[in-house]
C-alpha cells in the first residue's frame, strides 16, 4: 500500500473532485486533533468528515449520569471518575453540582487510584465510574481482580463501558468509509475492521493520531473510494498489531461480557456494551446498591444525539455557543475536548 | 535548631519569635537596608518606579527546577522586569503551618537568597506568623517587590501593534508540567524541570539592544496561551502562530499528549511573550540568546488587523485554526 506524505495527502485531498463522500471518524481524539489540525478547512465541498460517537463521555447516557448522583447523594458513596464526566448534565444537574452540594466526588486517572482510596477509606464505600472503550476497559477488569485477591469488600464500579464492533454495524449506513480508532485498534487489532469488509462490505482505514498520519489515512481513503471496491487498510501500523493485545482482550473476557446498552443519541445497541460477569456480581455497583432502572430525560434543546450520528453539525443545533458552553455545557458533546460540539465551539468558530 | 520544627510560640511575636527570625531569616536576607524596625527606609533615587505584589501558595512546596522560595522570588521580579524595571528592593511574608520542619524553612530562605543574590535586588523586611495545623497549606509567602523603570521604555498590553513579531523567550509549559507530574496520584514519569527563573537579565539585555519593545509578560498561570488573549485583547489586534515554530520540549509534548492537555495553556515561571516591531526582531533574539535560560528564544507568530480580539495557528498541514480562549480549567495550585 503507498503511504503519502502531508504535502501529498494535501494534493490528493484539496485535489478531489468525484462524488460526494462521507468519512466518519470515531474516535474523540480523531475529532479533536482533525479540528486542532485544521483539516476541515482545507476540505473541498465534496468531502465531509462526520464525527460519529467515539467520545466515551459523549456516549454516556442521561441515565447513567442520574444512577451516579443517586449513588453519591442517596447511598453516600466515595464516587471516582475521570475529569470529563463531572460536567455531564444528568436530569436534573450534573456531578459537578452534586459535589457542590457536598457529594464527595473525586477525580482520578486510573482505576487502581479508586481502587486505593477504598483501601484507605475501609468505612466507606468507593464506586468507580467505569466508562470508556476497549482503550480504557481493561484497567478497570484489574482492578476488580485486585479488589477481589486483597479482598477488599468496599470497591465497587457502575459499568458503562462500551465496545465498537456492533456499533459500525449500527451506523455502517451513516457514511461510505471509516477513520478507525487506531487507540482502540490497538487493544482489539484488526480482525473487526476486517469483518466489516468481509461480511459487510464496509470501508476504512485505521488511523494514527499525527498530523502526516491523519492526512495519510484520509488520502487513503480518498483514494480507496474513487477505485470503486470496498476496502481496508492499516495505517497505523507502528501502533496497531493484527491481533492487537491480548492479554489486555483475555483480561476484558475473564471478567465481563457482553450486553445490550444505551448510548446517548443512538438508542439500544444490541450487545455494545459491557457488564460484569456473575462471577464479580459483588462489584457490580447497579447489585450491590439495588439501583432502580432510571430512565434519564436529555435537555429536550440538545440535539448531540443527531450530531453523534453525523445527521447535523454542532452549529446546527438552536442551543450551540449561545446556551450551550464549554463552562456551561447542555449536552455531553460539549463537556469533553473531544466532543464534536466541544471541539467545533473551541477550534472551529471563526473558520 | 536542626531538627526542630515551627511551633505556633515563634509566631506570637515574642522572643522565640525574634529568635526565629534571628537565626533564619536575618542570616540569609542580611544587607544593609534590612531591618529590625517596623520599616525600611529606602533611596530609590529620581525617575518612576514600579512596584507589584503576589502571592504564593503552590502545593508541592519543593519541585524538580526550584521551591517556593525561588519561585516567589522570581515571581515579583520577573512582574517588575515585564515592566522593564530593575528589580531594587523585595518585602516578603511568610504563613508557616505549625510543625513546618525548621530546615526545610531554612532550605526555602537560602533558594530565596540565592535567587535574589543573582538579580541584584535585596529583602529589606519581612513578616513571620505561624497558623495552626490544618490552617495553612505548609508554607505561604508573599513577595512585594520595587523597581526602577528604565527611561524611554514603555510596554504594556495594550501597546501590540499590526506587523508586530510575537516572540517566546523558551520553550513552553515546562513549570505547570512539571507541578502536575508530582502530584502524587498521576503514576506519569517523564523528565521534566521547571522553567523557573529571575528575568530581569534577560529583559535588561533585550533593553540594552532595543527601547522599541511593545509587550513585555511572563507567562506565569494560564501559560502562553493565556497571555496572547490578553494582549490581543488589550490591544484590539489579532494574533496568527505558526505551530511548528512553537517551542516545546518532547517530554512535555508527550505528557500533554497523555492527559489531553496544551502546552499553550500549561504554566511557566521562568517565560515570556514579548511583542516588538519585526525590524528589532534579530537584535531581540540575538540578545536573548546569549542568555543560558533564554537561549531557546523563538518567534511564534505575527500581530494583524485581522480578526481582532482573536488567537490563530497556522497548523503543521498549512491549514488554520483557532487556539482555544482560556477557560477555566480545573487544574491544580501551580504558584
Amino acid at each position: 500500500m503507498k503511504h503519502y506524505t502531508i504535502e501529498e495527502a494535501k494534493k490528493i485531498i484539496t485535489g478531489y473532485d468525484g462524488p460526494h463522500i462521507r468519512i466518519m471518524e470515531v474516535c474523540g481524539t480523531h475529532t479533536h486533533d482533525i479540528f486542532k489540525l485544521g483539516i476541515r478547512s482545507i476540505l473541498p465541498k465534496n468531502i465531509e468528515l462526520i464525527s460519529g460517537p467515539g467520545c466515551p463521555v459523549c456516549v454516556t447516557p442521561v441515565g447513567y449520569i442520574d444512577e451516579a448522583l443517586m449513588l453519591a447523594l442517596e447511598k453516600k458513596a466515595i464516587l471516582c471518575t475521570f475529569g470529563d464526566l463531572i460536567r455531564v448534565p444528568g436530569t436534573k444537574m450534573s456531578l459537578a453540582d452534586a459535589r457542590r452540594d457536598d457529594a464527595d466526588i473525586r477525580m482520578v486517572y486510573s482505576p487502581m487510584d479508586a481502587l486505593l482510596l477504598a483501601q484507605q477509606n475501609p468505612d466507606k464505600e468507593v464506586v468507580f465510574l467505569a466508562v470508556g472503550f476497549e482503550t480504557t476497559t481493561p484497567i478497570t477488569c484489574l482492578s476488580i481482580k485486585h479488589a477481589e485477591k486483597l479482598g477488599v469488600k468496599n470497591y465497587s464500579i457502575l459499568t458503562a463501558n462500551k465496545t465498537m464492533p456492533n456499533a459500525y454495524m449500527a451506523l455502517k449506513d451513516s457514511a461510505d468509509a471509516f477513520l478507525y480508532p487506531g487507540h482502540v485498534n490497538a487493544i482489539t487489532g484488526e480482525a473487526i475492521c476486517r469483518e466489516m469488509l468481509e461480511k459487510e462490505g464496509v470501508s476504512g482505514v485505521i488511523a494514527g493520531f499525527t498530523a502526516e498520519e491523519l492526512m495519510d489515512a484520509i488520502a487513503v481513503i480518498i483514494v480507496g473510494l474513487q477505485s470503486g471496491k470496498p476496502f481496508f487498510e492499516n495505517c497505523y501500523k507502528r501502533v496497531v498489531r493484527e491481533d492487537g493485545n491480548v492479554k489486555a482482550m483475555a483480561a476484558i473476557d475473564e471478567v465481563m461480557e457482553a450486553v445490550d446498552t444505551e448510548w446517548r443519541g443512538l438508542g439500544i445497541i444490541p450487545m455494545s456494551g459491557l457488564k460484569l460477569r456473575d462471577r464479580f456480581a459483588a462489584y457490580d455497583a447497579r447489585k450491590k446498591f439495588e439501583l432502580p432502572d432510571l430512565k434519564g430525560k436529555p435537555n429536550p434543546a440538545c440535539r448531540c444525539g443527531e450530531v453523534l450520528q453525523g445527521k447535523c453539525k454542532p452549529s446546527d443545533c438552536k442551543v450551540f455557543g449561545t446556551g450551550c458552553t464549554p463552562e456551561h455545557p447542555v449536552g455531553a458533546c460539549m463537556v469533553s475536548d473531544e466532543g464534536a460540539c466541544s471541539a467545533y465551539y473551541q477550534y472551529g468558530g471563526a473558520f | 535548631m536542626k531538627n526542630e520544627v515551627v511551633t505556633l510560640a515563634q509566631g506570637a511575636g515574642g522572643k522565640q519569635t525574634s529568635q526565629l527570625i534571628h537565626e533564619v531569616f536575618a542570616k540569609h536576607f542580611s544587607n544593609p537596608e534590612f531591618t529590625a524596625d517596623d520599616a525600611a527606609v529606602l533611596s530609590l533615587g529620581d525617575g518612576k518606579i514600579a512596584m507589584s505584589t503576589d502571592g504564593f501558595i503552590v502545593s508541592p512546596f519543593e519541585f524538580k527546577g526550584g521551591n517556593i522560595g525561588k519561585l516567589s522570588i522570581c515571581g515579583t521580579v520577573n512582574d517588575l522586569a515585564c515592566m522593564g524595571a530593575k528589580p531594587e528592593y523585595l518585602t516578603c511574608a511568610f504563613v508557616i503551618e505549625e510543625g513546618f520542619p525548621i530546615a526545610k524553612l531554612e532550605e526555602i530562605v537560602t533558594s530565596m537568597e540565592e535567587t535574589a543574590k543573582k538579580v541584584g535586588v535585596r529583602i529589606v523586611a519581612g513578616d513571620t506568623k505561624v497558623a495552626g495545623k490544618g490552617q495553612v497549606d505548609k508554607i505561604f509567602i508573599t513577595t512585594t517587590g520595587v523597581g526602577r523603570l528604565t527611561p524611554g521604555v514603555n510596554t504594556s498590553g495594550a501597546l501590540a501593534r499590526p506587523g508586530d513579531c510575537v516572540i517566546v523567550t523558551g520553550d513552553i509549559g515546562r513549570h505547570g508540567c512539571t507541578i502536575l507530574l508530582e502530584r502524587e496520584n498521576l503514576g506519569i514519569e517523564a523528565d521534566v524541570t521547571s522553567d523557573c527563573a529571575p528575568l530581569w537579565d534577560a529583559v535588561e539585555a533585550v533593553l540594552s539592544a532595543t527601547h522599541d519593545v511593545h509587550v513585555i509578560r511572563d507567562a506565569t498561570r494560564g501559560g502562553v496561551g493565556t497571555v496572547l488573549y490578553e494582549i490581543a485583547e488589550e490591544s484590539n489586534v489579532g494574533i496568527t502562530l505558526d505551530a511548528k515554530n512553537i517551542p516545546v520540549e518532547g517530554a512535555v509534548e508527550g505528557v500533554c499528549g497523555m492527559l489531553g492537555l496544551d502546552p499553550l495553556y500549561l504554566a511557566n515561571e521562568g517565560t515570556m511573550v514579548i511583542v516588538a516591531p519585526e525590524s528589532e526582531k534579530d537584535k531581540i533574539l540575538e540578545a536573548l540568546r546569549k542568555i543560558d535560560h533564554t537561549k531557546k528564544a523563538a518567534v511564534i507568530g505575527t500581530v494583524s488587523s485581522d480578526m481582532p480580539k482573536k488567537v490563530v495557528v497556522t497548523t503543521e498541514i498549512g491549514a488554520k485554526s483557532m487556539i482555544p480562549e482560556p477557560g477555566g480549567e480545573l487544574l491544580p495550585r501551580i504558584c
